[in-house]
Parts: C-alpha cells; structure tokens; sequence
C-alpha cells in the first residue's frame, strides 16, 4: 500500500520526475559508457604494449631490467624456457639475449639492439614476426640471418638478401663482430618498433657475443592477464629448485617489466574518477532538490496525515521509498540504455579524434572496443543510485521534526 | 522598451529568492559543476603545456630546419650546410629569440663494459643556451665549454647503464658519409639528468667542431633548430623562415615534427570543451527543474502579468532573467572557488608516484595546473549559452499560457 | 474611447466530452463614462464576456469593438499593448504579484509602459492616497488584508488613467464593510475621473451601485436596464 501510494507520489510532478530520472539516466548511460570504454582501452593498452615484444612475465638475472648489462645473463636460457614450458603446461615460453651493437650496411651505420631469439617459440611470445612485410622469419637456431623493421631497413637502405655488418662486444668484453643476411622485413606500422627491431637467432647470438648458453631473458606468455598471478607463484617456486649459477633469477611480472604501463592507468583513472564524481555529485543535487521540493509543497498535506495518526517515522519512510523507486527507475534506464550503447560499440569500436597519435603511444588500434562487463554496466549507475538515495536523506529529516498543527497551517 | 526590462529584471531577482532553498542547492551545484570545470580544464592545460615544453625541449626548437632526406633518413649523408644569406638574415631578425645548429646523427657508445645505441649531437654550447635546449641539470662534472671541447657530456641513466663514471673514457662510433666508421675515444667530462629518463639514456652531448671532424664533414650540420618562445602561434611566423629557407631546405614547425604533441594540444582543448559541456548537461537538468517548477508555482501570477498587458516576450524575458541570475551568481562562486584551490596548487601537484605512467605521455614528475582566463571564458560561455538554451522551454511554457486559463489555475 | 460595443460574440468552451456555451450572440452598447454591473450565477458568462472585452479572450466569432480599436482581430502582442495602455483589470482574488511592495505593485504596470521614474512613484503614491492606503506603501500583499490589497489593485488598474476598468468579481472575497469601501471607490472614481466600469458580480448589495444593470444567464444577456443607484457614495 505505501509502495503504490509513493509510486503515485512520484508521478504528481511528470515533468519534475522524468526531469530528475533524466538527470540519473544521462549520467547512467555516461558512467557506463565511459567506464567500459576506459576499461577496455585499459585491457588494449596492456595487451598493445605486452603482446608486441614484452610478454606478460620475463625470467631475468637481479638488475637486468634496470641495468641492462651483458653479464646480467641467464645462464642455460633454452633449458630453462623448456622447463618452464613444461611446469606451465604452456608452449608460449621463449629465451632471448640482446646486446647493443653498430649495424653497418653498405651505405650507413646504426647502432642498433640485437635481440638473439628462439624462432621455433618467439612467434608464440610476441606478436612482431606475425607482422612480417617481407621474406620470411629466422629458421634454425645457428643460421647467419636476421629479420628487422620496416623503418630500420630504410635507414640503413637494406633490401631482402643484403648483408649487414655488426660490430659489438660480447659478453666477457671480447670484440664481437660478424655479417649476416636479411632474411624478412618486419613492419607493424608502429614508427619506434619497426626502428628498433633486429632479430637474429639466438645461438647464434651466443656465439658472436660469447654468451655460452646464456641468454639475458626467458619471456612467458599466458592465455590471458588473469593467469598472470597464478604463474608467477609457480615460477617463484621453480627458481629456488634449479642449479647454483641460476639462484641470481628473478621472475618479474608485466607491472615490474613495464611500471609505466599501470601507472599510467592509474593517472588515468584519477583524472576519470574526479569527472565522474563531479557528476555524481551533480546528479545527487539534482535529486536533493527535488525531493526537498517535494517534501516542502506537501508539508500541508502531511500535517494533516500527521493530524490523522501518522508517525513521522512513516512520513520520512513514504519520502525515502519514493526516492528509491525514482532512483531505481533511473537506476534501470541507465543501465538499459547505457547496455545498449556500449554492447553496439563493442561490435563497431569507437574512434575520436587524436586518437591515432595516442594509441601509437600504447601499440593500440586507432578504434577502441568498450568491455561489456557486469563491473562495467553496474559499478557507475550504482554509485549514482547511492549518492541519490543519499541525497534524499536531509528532506526526509525534515520531516521527523514536523508539528502537524503547524504544518497545516503553512501556505 | 527600457523601462519594462528594468520591472522584469527586479521581479526576476525577487522571484529567484523566493524559494531560496532551492536556489540555494541549485547554486551550490553550478558552483560545483564551474569549479569542476575550471579545475579540470587548469589540470590539462598544467598537463598539456608541459608536454609540450618537455617536447620543445627535446625536440629541441618550436621550428627546425633540416636537409629534406634528413627526417626519414637521419644520416650524416643528409647533412646541411651552416645558415648563411637569406636565411641567416632571417635567423637575426625578430621574432626568431634564438637559434643553434647542431649536428644530430645516431651513433654507440662504448665503455669498457657495455654498449648502447645513443643519439650524438654536436652542439654549440653558446648557442643552446639561449634555445633551452642544454640539460636540466648537470649533477656531476661540467657541461661543453664550447664548441671545440674535446669531452662528452652524458646522461645519468646511461652513465649506470655503461657502467661507467665522470673521467671515465668512452668510444662513440658513427658513420662518416663514405660509410666508413668514424670512431673516437674521449672522456665522460659531465652527466646530466633529465625530467625524462629516456632523454638521460638518448642524448650524448659532444662539442661541434669535434663531432664535424669525427665525421669529416667540415662545416655541415644536421639541424638547425629556432625558437620565437611562444609555441601556440608558430604558424604565423614559420613561413617567412621557410620562404628564405629555399627549395634545399626543409623547414617545419613542432606541431608537424611532433605530430603526436600537436594533436595534444588540439585534443587538450577539445576535450575541455567536452568536459564541460558534459558537466553542464548533468547541471541543466536541475536548471531546467528549478525553472519548470518556478514557472508551475507562479502559473497564476503569469496570468495575472499577462492580463495586466506584460507581452510574452516580457514573460519570457522574466524567466530566462531568473535563469540568467542563477547562472551568473553559480559562475561566480564557482570561478571564486577554482581560483582559491588552484592558486595554491600552481607551485606544483607532486604525481611523482605514477611518474613513469605520465613520462610515457612526456610529462614529469610534477603537475602544474594552469589557471588561464580563456578557460575561465570558455566554461563562462558555455554555462550562460547553454544555460539560456535549456532555460528556453519553461520560459516559452510560460510566455504561451492562456491567460484566462492561468488565472483560474487553483 | 472607452465605449464599448459587441456584436453577435460567441464562444463555446470544451470541458471533457461536454460542449459549454459561454457566449451566445451576445450583442451588448456601453456608453462612455458608464458604470455597469453584470450580473447572473455562476457561468452565465459574466467572466467569458468580461475577458473578451478586455482581450484576455477571443471570442470565436462576432465582434467588440472598445473605442475605436477592434478588438477581436488583434494579436496576442497587441492584445497586451491594449491591456497595458487603455485597461485596468481588478480580479477577485491574486491580484498582486507576491514579491512586490503595495507601491511596486502599482508601479510595475507603469514601468512596463515605460513611464519614467519620478513621474511613476508620483502617481503611484497620489493614486494610493486616492484609495485610501497612504503609509502602507512598503508593505507586501501578505501582509494587508483583503480589502487592503483589493484597494492596491484598484490603484494599479486606474494608476495609469485607463478609459476602462473592467473588475470580474472584485469583491466575492471581502467582507461587507471592506465591500462597500471598494464600491464606494469605484463610484467616486467613475463620478471625478470619468472612468468606465464594467463590474461582473453576483452579489446585490454590489448591483445596488449599478446605473445599467445586465442580467446574463447561459451565455445570453436575459434583462439590461437602467437604474437610479439606490445606494450613494459616501463622501
């Protein structure tokens, strides 16, 4: 009886009340479709930045993130990729070693990143080699050839089948110097990769750079972010198991190989909570200021309901009912309609302008895909049924303090 | 006509009090919603401006001039020769506030440890100065004397990854423009560091004779970099330098050579625009409320003004005044507000624990927010056009009631 | 100016499914400087005729023609020039505009008409001496009483010296005393200003003061006759 007397309530002011849903419904559909785009872009930042060359976990030696240094090596890097293959039930396990080195063609000389890989398993680890423009990716762990990006073979003016000179130093500070061949171009259309990439077979590697069989990371992918926890427990459990010379490792999630990565999702999402409070806040004022108005042009009315018997207590509850099934309907629509926008754009993607230049930053596409998620759909219409519910709360103490005999007698 | 308005204009400002309650909360709210405005629009601008200024100073230069091979093959094959004739008259002449050329190839660094790929400049350490584009801050040894100094100045990011120190000897190799390797060994005499640690790990500092000698390549340099110390108007000046730049010569402003700090800026206002226009719809719909039901609650008073020979552009004029009331007084609270919280933050919002996320966008490890009037402006437009607009219908409502109707309203 | 002249008005009204008749030809001559009552119960069209003169209404067909102006072919902006420079209006109640002082209020019509300043607070303040509410200026409706605020409503309608003033039921909520105050005010001003009345009522004691008396029923005009006022204005 007092739902259905609040609902009819409600609808004494159409226009006050479709108003203040509509207040709650934009913001709703906002909150929804700014969150999910958010968190999708979020999942698109770390898989873009992860999946073209860093992987979710790498296996190094203690300060070689930070230090880069040549001996900082793994030692037995491919048995250890094998055991952890193993150990993962995973094939997407792969050992690298890299080394800075001048790169002479015929015509130029750069000095370039050498990175030794394993070319049965880096395909499964990094995204790069799938991108190949031209020839074709390394076969054979020995063989004198190399792949690189698009942007680096126009500076050095290298086609398929030319030789390229590198002169470094290996790993005990010896000269390392040795010619291979072009065997693919690589071109992912992202500026700073397609000019930092060289790929040559890692024993290779190991024997121009005197690395013996070390290698300087093992890169582990999971199926998906998630896993990532899970496997990083294994490992940590595996290290302490392996032999003397390999106890120096240390096994570094994406967060550690990239902190950038998620620190730049939480600057993004302080500045993105602060907008989407401000229109909570707004929101709730909007439904303070409805329901005090309510309240205040019924005081008439309640005095006599007063008069007849009713607590203050029910009064208070008739207002905060009202302002619940106002917020609910709100609350409802916005979803609804948030759901509708947001599962269309999953399908379509979403673009705005500069947005190219932004998701270059990241390895992303120029479209963004929202993620359709309860967490997505609920956790903004939520917190504006909250801060409306809220908001309701001072109309209705006014109503605990009501004389009924003065309340009648108000204009 | 005069006259009439001054009668509106006093009955819109008592009506507005009338209710103040809920005047009050709506005001409340469009003080929220200006401030948040502002505040968020000074936190991009403090954003976009020092990307920018981080760009300009790594660039470095608001306008360069390069050899047009140089940009998509940046070889010392691609080099230039030195300013001279035309364009070194221009260089001389205002608005340029300063200029350097430089000679800007990619070259490895060794030390007895490692060796990394780095970008090496020549520079004039006279000339630099001026441009801003020395390092931020040479925290151990010295920076170039001149241009003839013998040393290399370093990052400190590098210096650990070379694992070498100040005094220490390092070799760098490049290229000279048969392809043969140009090599020298030389000493670390200063290490900077730089707001980015990615400028600390790219830039080695070395003098330019000495860098145009490695190379053999008598006077020529690379780049030729210019500054009129103000970045939003480079369009208005940069064709003169190109026109006396000639046909040889590629010339470009910072917002082509850095197309991702161009668009910033562009995306920056664009997106406080939307900001804004976003946080005034969540406002207008308690506008729009308030007028509804200020215009519901005086239906009969309406009828009253219009029996007594108020036209209905006068009714409508009453109503939108109210609105314009509410509006003016919520922008100035809220400007108030922005100004009182942003004044104290303009010596800096320290963000260094998500430094290395914001450094991925080229920005440092301090935010300073920017207080700028156009911002002010802009929200201040776009609350009364807006505000006006969404106040048109109850104001319309009210200007087209039937007056006899109005009057038997009970 | 100020006489008045209908011909054949009509004008029918929806209420729900039914069809109420307000106007029926009503054909109706009102002399310069007359002081007319209309009378008849509730809707016999008392109002509806009132408003159409005055221009509140259009009739849906016929024609009034008050001066020398037709009325019924006048736009709604022109209808409030109409009201604003040759009508006053006392209405039975609400006749104030709440958030403006006894003098505002007589004021504000003024000031719309774009009166200037000086001449507008003088014969605004004369206008209230006239009505009998000197030292009352600076208070609001609420706080006068009825008659009090009916005697404000008589000063706005003939502060700026209109030719007709037309007052639909102006005393149905005032008690007898403050009645007669009212009546008394409305025949001197007819009597020393030459202003025309036209004064809907129901209420006898205000037929009284009437020298042309119009009896209304059903949208129909059943009697109009001319009458020695029985009761005088006090002087």
């Amino acid at each position: 009886m007092t739902w259905l007397l609040a609902w009819r309530n409600l609808w004494r002011h159409t226009r006050r009340t479709w108003l203040t849903v509509g207040a709650m419904v934009f913001c709703n559909v906002l909150l929804v479709f700014l969150i999910s785009l958010q968190l999708g872009s979020y999942q698109m930042m770390i898989d873009g930045s992860l999946s073209a060359f860093t992987g979710h976990i790498q296996i190094q030696q203690e300060g070689y993130l930070d230090g880069q240094r040549m001996r900082q090596s793994v030692p037995d890097a491919a048995d250890l990729a094998s055991q952890v293959r193993t150990l993962l039930g995973v094939e997407t396990v792969a050992a690298r070693a890299e080394a800075f080195a001048l790169a002479s063609s015929e015509e130029r000389s750069f000095g370039i990143l050498l990175t030794g890989v394993q070319p049965g398993y880096e395909p499964g680890v990094s995204t790069f080699p799938g991108l190949l423009k031209e020839g074709r990716y390394l076969q054979g762990a020995d063989a004198r050839e190399i792949i690189i990006g698009s942007v680096l073979a126009a500076n050095l003016k290298l086609a398929l089948g030319d030789e390229l000179t590198f002169l470094g130093s290996g790993r005990d500070g010896s000269f390392a110097a040795a010619v291979v061949v072009v065997v693919g171009i690589v071109d992912s259309g992202i500026t700073e990769l397609d000019r930092n990439v060289a790929q040559v077979p890692l024993g290779w590697f190991q024997q121009v750079f005197a690395m013996g069989d070390h290698g300087h990371s093992v890169v582990i992918r999971v199926p998906n972010l998630e896993q990532v926890d899970a496997a990083v427990a294994d490992l940590d459990a595996l290290l302490p198991t392996l032999q003397a010379d390999q106890q120096q490792l240390r096994v570094l999630d994406w967060d550690a190989l990239q902190p950038g990565l998620r620190q730049a999702i939480t600057s993004d999402m302080t500045s993105a909570w602060f907008m989407y409070a401000i229109l909570i806040v707004l929101v709730a004022f909007s439904v303070l200021n409805t329901q005090l108005m309510s309240v205040l042009e019924r005081t008439r009315e309640f005095g006599v309901m007063l008069a007849l018997g009713m607590s203050p207590a029910r009064l208070a509850r008739l207002v905060a009912m009202e302002t619940l099934l106002m917020s609910g309907l709100g609350l409802a629509l916005g979803v609804l309609l948030g759901a509708l926008l947001t599962v269309y754009l999953s399908y379509a993607g979403f673009s705005y302008p500069g947005m190219d230049e932004m998701a270059a930053r990241f390895n992303m596409s120029a479209l963004m895909y929202p993620q359709v998620s309860p967490l997505s759909l609920l956790w903004g219409p939520l917190t504006v049924f909250c801060g409306a519910l809220l908001a309701a709360v001072y109309p209705a103490l006014r109503l605990l303090r009501l004389q009924p005999v003065a309340a009648m007698r108000a204009a | 006509m005069h006259g009439s308005l001054t009668a509106v204009a006093t009955l819109a400002w008592r009506n507005l009090w009338r209710n103040h309650r809920r005047t009050l909360i709506m005001l409340m709210a469009i003080a929220i919603g200006v401030w948040a405005m502002i505040f968020m629009s000074a936190l991009m601008r403090g954003m976009t401006d020092q990307m920018v200024r981080n760009g300009l100073h790594t660039l470095p230069g608001e306008v360069q001039i390069h050899h047009r091979e140089y940009r998509s093959d940046p070889s010392v094959v691609n080099s230039m020769e030195p300013p001279s004739g035309a364009l070194l008259q221009a260089l001389e002449g205002p608005p340029i506030a300063a200029w350097s050329s430089r000679v800007r190839v990619p070259a490895v660094i060794a030390s007895e440890r490692s060796t990394r790929g780095v970008t090496l400049l020549g520079v004039d350490p006279a000339a630099e100065g001026p441009l801003g584009s020395l390092p931020d801050e040479i925290i151990q040894g010295r920076f170039l004397k001149d241009a003839d100094d013998r040393g290399v100045v370093i990052g400190a990011s590098l210096a650990r990854r070379l694992e070498t120190r100040l005094g220490k000897r390092v070799v760098i190799m490049s290229q000279d423009p048969d392809n043969n390797v140009a090599d020298r060994g030389t000493r670390v005499v200063g290490i900077y560091r730089a707001r980015l640690s990615g400028t600390e790990d790219r830039f080695v500092y070395a003098g330019r004779t000495v860098i145009q000698g490695m190379l053999r390549i008598d006077n020529l340099v690379s780049e030729v970099a210019l500054t009129a110390d103000d970045y939003r108007h480079v369009s208005a000046w940069y064709p003169r330098i190109e026109a006396a730049a000639g046909d040889e010569l590629e010339v470009m402003p910072w917002t082509e050579l850095d197309t991702f700090l161009g668009t910033m800026l562009g995306v920056q206002d664009g997106f406080a625009l939307i900001f804004m226009v976003v946080v005034f719809l969540a406002l207008s719909f308690g506008l729009v409320n308030t007028l509804v039901m200020a215009v519901f609650e005086r239906v009969r008073e309406i009828g009253l003004m219009q029996a007594l020979g108020m036209r209905p552009g006068l009714i409508m004029a009453q109503i939108l005044l109210e609105s314009l009331y509410l509006l003016c007084l919520g922008l100035l609270l809220g400007n108030v507000l922005a100004l009182v919280t942003i004044k104290p933050l303009e010596a800096g919002i320290d963000i260094s624990s998500v430094a290395q996320g914001m450094e991925m966008m080229g920005m440092g490890a301090t935010l300073y927010p920017v207080l700028s009037v156009w911002d002010m402006g802009m929200s201040t437009a776009v609350v009364v056009i807006l505000g006006l607009l969404a106040s048109l219908t109850p104001a319309w409502r009210a200007a087209r009631l039937d007056p006899v109707a109005a009057l038997n309203e009970t | 100016m100020s006489s008045i002249s209908c011909k054949d008005l009509c004008k029918t009204f929806r209420q729900g499914e039914e069809v109420i008749t307000g106007l029926d030809h009503v054909c109706l001559d009102i002399e310069e400087g007359a002081f007319v009552c209309l009378s008849g119960p509730s809707g016999s069209g008392k109002t509806t005729l009132l408003n159409a003169m005055g221009g509140l209404d259009t009739p849906d067909s016929g024609e009034i023609i008050v001066g020398e102006q037709r009325v019924d072919q006048l736009d709604k902006a022109e209808l409030a020039d109409m009201r604003l420079h040759h009508i006053g209006f006392v209405f039975q109640a609400y006749n104030l505009i709440p958030v403006l002082s006894a003098r505002e209020n007589v004021e504000f019509v003024m000031q719309v008409q774009g009166v200037p300043a000086r001449q507008r607070r003088q014969q605004a303040q004369q206008v209230l001496n006239e009505v009998g509410l000197t030292g009352l200026e600076s208070r609001l409706p609420a706080e006068m009483s009825g008659g009090q605020q009916q005697r404000v409503a008589v000063a706005r309608a003939i502060a700026n010296q209109p030719a007709l003033v037309l007052a639909d039921e102006p005393t149905a909520n005032l008690d007898t005393r403050s009645a007669a105050h009212l009546m008394d005010l409305f025949v001197t001003l007819n009597r020393e200003r030459g202003i025309t009345f036209v004064i809907s009522t129901h209420d006898v004691r205000v037929m009284a003061y009437a020298r042309r008396l119009i009896s209304m029923r059903d949208g129909m005009i059943v009697g109009d006759e001319h009458q020695e006022p029985r009761v005088m204005a006090v002087e």
